[in-house]
């Protein structure tokens, strides 16, 4: 950060020995070790639980094998299955992620402008809130009928509160010097909306979208269990109404992995909306 | 030489002056009471003069300010700009206070041009003004530099260079070098005096640094405990040149200044 440095002549630069550490690969080095014992510890645990079950068919058919839930992975991979009902509960999940979130924010976000407003829905948000969304199912099936809109519907409910939860913090989180500055600059309450308590509002917003990613799909997973002819989620309930456990677990990873890669994406999101936190 | 004068003795100000305070009192109502911050206040600052404000801690100086620019509206007195009786905010104000308040998501330049773009001036007009003033204090290099890689006292340049560039006639500071170091502190008053003094802008400076205050103004005013009023002036004489704060500190009189000052707040603290 000092100026000093850059106007350091080359030599001097030149001479620094080569073993000096460098903390970005210190960094590095830490975050490979955590992967490392992060693949050792899934690794100890798949094995216990291969050596619990192995040559056991009672204990194989009651709580699968990570050999069982492999093979059975690999025949959904091949006939399609796998691919089919991945695409259709992720499709579910991101659909009611993107609408719930948005819906969400924009209500939570537009809180800020009427205190009036906010303290008279207050109640009503929290009250919509504890409703477990799962209770909402029969009615969205009625409403919404037994494809795809219903399981956007039950996902985007599981979101939505949350996302208004969190925006309206953001927005009150706005600390008031910085609106009295933006006021004595001359700024009218729209120019302060969008250039402060909006952006101000950005590590909120995200907080909650990481944390409603799993809500999401766990809303596109309820909706399928209800009524549906495809997807994880219906993948799931009939292996599981049939005792094929393998097949529930097989399903189930696929569900995490869905849910890793949604996080990820997320997360990238974040990092290309907010480029300033990456130098914290 | 320039000695005190009494709160009591001073005349309604004049319309003319750049800014006026007039009988101003402001109360809080908090933990179900009332609490008078601010009793019966009158000060001027003109065209071109630095005038600091110190008083004991929690005397309500920060409320002044805000009152003074409009964020708060005064319980009685009035607040007058140029001679007009002050609604809403001071067209031509700049605020500036200890926390640096530069938003994290813009560079040290877009954050410089907040106040412009606020203001609907021509981007490429924003920014190089923005440029140039922060070229001014120093920070040519650093233009495209996130707050969070600053350093104190550079991001408070930036909030300097922020205030600035949008030319205000009266710069009102609320302790703004207070977090910093000695010697960044010395540095960027003597930066803040010379681009104030130089564009002949006036300053409200608040601080309980007295020296700080004695150094920089050509006025100190002293304020008393809640319910905060004028308990004292001092015109402070120390030489030409005003833009040097090292030079100002070692002027013989400026330490007799800052005892006088110091024994004033004694008393007011008691």
């Amino acid at each position: 950060m000092n100026t000093d440095h850059a106007a350091a002549p080359s030599t001097s630069a030149r001479s620094v020995d080569v073993q000096t550490l460098d903390p970005r690969a210190a960094r590095l080095r830490r975050g490979a070790l955590v992967v490392v014992a992060q693949i050792t510890l899934l690794g100890a645990l798949l094995a216990l639980w291969e050596l619990a079950t192995h040559g056991n068919k009672e204990a194989t058919f009651l709580f699968g094998s990570p050999s069982t839930i492999g093979e059975f992975l690999a025949k959904m991979a091949l006939d399609g299955s796998l691919w089919r009902d991945s695409y259709v509960t992720g499709l579910e999940t991101v659909l009611g992620f993107v609408v719930g979130n948005c819906i969400g924010t924009l209500i939570g976000l537009s809180f800020w402008y009427s205190r009036f407003v906010s303290a008279v829905v207050q109640p009503f948000i929290i009250a919509l809130g504890s409703i477990p969304t799962i209770a909402l199912a029969p009615i969205v099936i009625i409403w919404f009928g037994t494809d795809l809109t219903s399981k956007i519907a039950m996902s985007t409910l599981s979101v939505v509160v949350v996302a208004i939860v969190t925006s309206y913090k953001g927005a009150l989180g706005v600390d008031p010097d910085q609106i009295n500055l933006m006021r004595t600059l001359g700024a009218r309450k729209f120019q302060i909306f969008r250039k402060l308590v909006i952006p101000a509002s950005l590590t909120d917003i995200f907080a909650g979208l990481k944390m409603t990613v799993g809500f999401a799909l766990v809303g596109a997973i309820i909706g399928e269990f209800m009524s549906s002819s495809e997807g994880l989620g219906h993948a799931i309930f009939k292996a599981g109404s049939l005792y094929i456990i393998p097949k529930v677990f097989a399903a189930l990873v696929a569900t995490i992995a869905l849910a890793l890669i949604l996080t990820y994406v997320v997360g990238k999101v974040e990092g290309w909306l907010m480029p300033w936190r990456s130098n914290d | 030489m320039n000695g005190s004068k009494t709160a009591t003795t001073m005349a309604k100000p004049a319309a003319a002056s750049l800014l006026s305070a007039w009988k101003l009192s402001k109360s809080y109502f908090a933990g179900g009471k009332v609490t008078q911050v601010i009793g019966d206040l009158s000060l001027t600052l003109e065209p071109g003069e630095i005038v600091s404000i110190v008083g004991p801690s929690g005397c309500g100086k920060t409320t002044l300010l805000n009152v003074l620019c409009g964020l708060l509206i005064p319980d009685g007195g009035e607040v007058r700009w140029r001679g007009v009786r002050l609604a809403g905010q001071p067209p031509d104000v700049g605020y500036m206070l200890q926390k640096d308040l530069l938003l994290p998501w813009r560079t040290a330049l877009t954050n410089a041009m907040l106040g412009l773009e606020i203001r609907n001036t021509p981007r490429a007009a924003a920014e190089s003004r923005a440029r140039a003033m922060l070229d001014q204090l120093g920070l040519a290099g650093f233009a495209d530099y996130y707050p969070s890689t600053l350093s104190g006292g550079m991001r408070q340049r930036v909030a300097l260079a922020r205030t600035l560039v949008n030319d205000p006639a009266v710069l009102l500071l609320d302790e703004p070098f207070a977090a910093l170091d000695f010697q960044t502190k010395l540095l960027i008053e003597s930066d803040t005096a010379k681009l104030v003094r130089n564009a002949g802008r006036a300053v409200l400076l608040i601080t309980h640094d007295i020296e700080e205050a004695v150094s920089l103004a050509d006025r100190v005013i002293v304020l008393t405990a809640r319910p905060t009023r004028v308990k004292a002036i001092y015109e402070i004489a120390l030489g030409e040149d005003r833009t040097d704060m090292i030079a100002a500190r070692e002027h013989p009189r400026f330490a007799d200044y800052v005892r006088r000052i110091w024994s004033d707040l004694e008393v007011a603290r008691s």
